[in-house]
């Protein structure tokens, strides 16, 4: 008989991983509703989120082609979304061991997973860091796969059934945000830049800019806390 | 799924991964070289992080839609995280407790209408 051995530090990452899970799970149920709402059948909408895994891009590009757009426009557009997560890579580099694992694991690169790594990394030993974000990009990439084909079969089912668990569940993203960087609060330079950046990006997705928004907001922030130097 | 609409699916996948991947691996040679000189990497490495997180946790707090009782719901579960982190310091607990505010006020704001 052959058994599965996880190590320590993947299933430390898997468990850290929760709370991105429960502020997917929701998200990635209604996008499968959509999905096949939109004529996709619930195979394709499960290789959709499996490929792309960028839950932004993949609602407009869905919406696009429900909507009657080409495929191309559609392309582009997700594409154009998706360009925020070039800063991410580089900003987690000097965190991580060379790995050729890596090279898979920037897959899992999401917004919610580069904020758990960013503010994660710095305490799992070094030797150990690579097998947790394993965990962690696992954990959050198969629960909005999961997410998916749950919403594709049945998702119209469990939203009626229990619509104000799909309401709150999402609320787990931003309290994460909250707590990964509350430990910076105690510097007044950090509190301001952060402060303002949150602000600022609060502003920019109130006028339904989230996407040019988020680098820019981030922007202020470091002009705060380089002008309070 | 068409062809044309599944070749758009690949080209956005692949897009994005590369994005995802290319200038993590870039960062990582060039920081490799930077130690092989004995440079400390650039201080703006250290600081987009942070703001990044921060920058998120404004856009993800917006509600959508946006209301009165919306923005309450926020505003409650986002000062009843912040209070239990600053009373366990610990990842779960502060979240399961601003979910769960959260989820009170958005309750009682339906069962007040």
């Amino acid at each position: 008989m052959t058994s599965v051995i996880i190590l320590p530090s993947v299933r430390l990452g898997l468990r850290h991983s929760l709370p991105i899970v429960s502020g997917y799970m929701p998200v990635a149920v209604a996008f499968g509703v959509i999905a096949t709402q939109a004529g996709l059948s619930p195979l394709a909408a499960t290789l959709v989120s499996t490929l792309m895994y960028s839950g932004a891009s993949q609602f407009l590009f869905i919406a696009l082609l429900a909507n009657g757009a080409s495929p191309w426009l559609a392309a582009a557009l997700a594409l154009l979304i998706n360009l925020r997560h070039i800063v991410y890579g580089p900003s987690l580099a000097a965190e991580l061991p060379c790995h050729p694992r890596l090279r898979w694991l920037a897959h899992g690169l999401t917004d919610e997973v580069f904020a758990l790594a960013s503010a994660g990394l710095t305490r799992q030993p070094w030797a150990q860091r690579i097998d947790w974000l394993t965990g962690v990009a696992l954990g959050a990439w198969s629960s909005w796969v999961a997410g998916t084909l749950i919403g594709s079969l049945a998702g119209e089912w469990l939203t009626s059934h229990w619509p104000l668990l799909a309401q709150v569940l999402p609320f787990a993203l931003p309290a994460l945000f909250l707590v990964l960087i509350a430990p910076r609060f105690g510097s007044k330079r950090w509190s301001t830049a952060l402060t303002i950046a949150a602000i600022a990006g609060a502003l920019f997705a109130a006028f339904d800019l989230p996407n040019l928004g988020l680098p820019l907001a981030a922007l202020c922030g470091a002009l705060a806390y380089w002008r309070l130097s | 799924m068409t062809t044309e609409v599944a070749i758009a699916l690949l080209i956005v996948a692949s897009g994005t991964f590369l994005m995802r991947a290319v200038p993590l691996h870039w960062m990582q040679r060039h920081l490799s070289r930077r130690s092989e000189q004995s440079a400390p990497p650039p201080a703006w490495l250290g600081l987009s992080g942070p703001l990044l997180i921060a920058a998120l946790l404004g856009v993800s707090s917006v509600p959508s839609p946006p209301s009165a009782a919306a923005w309450g719901a926020v505003a409650v579960g986002l000062t009843v995280t912040a209070l239990v982190w600053w009373r366990y310091r610990a990842l779960g607990i502060p979240i399961l407790a601003g979910v769960l505010s959260y989820g009170v006020v958005i309750w009682l704001a339906a069962a007040l209408v």
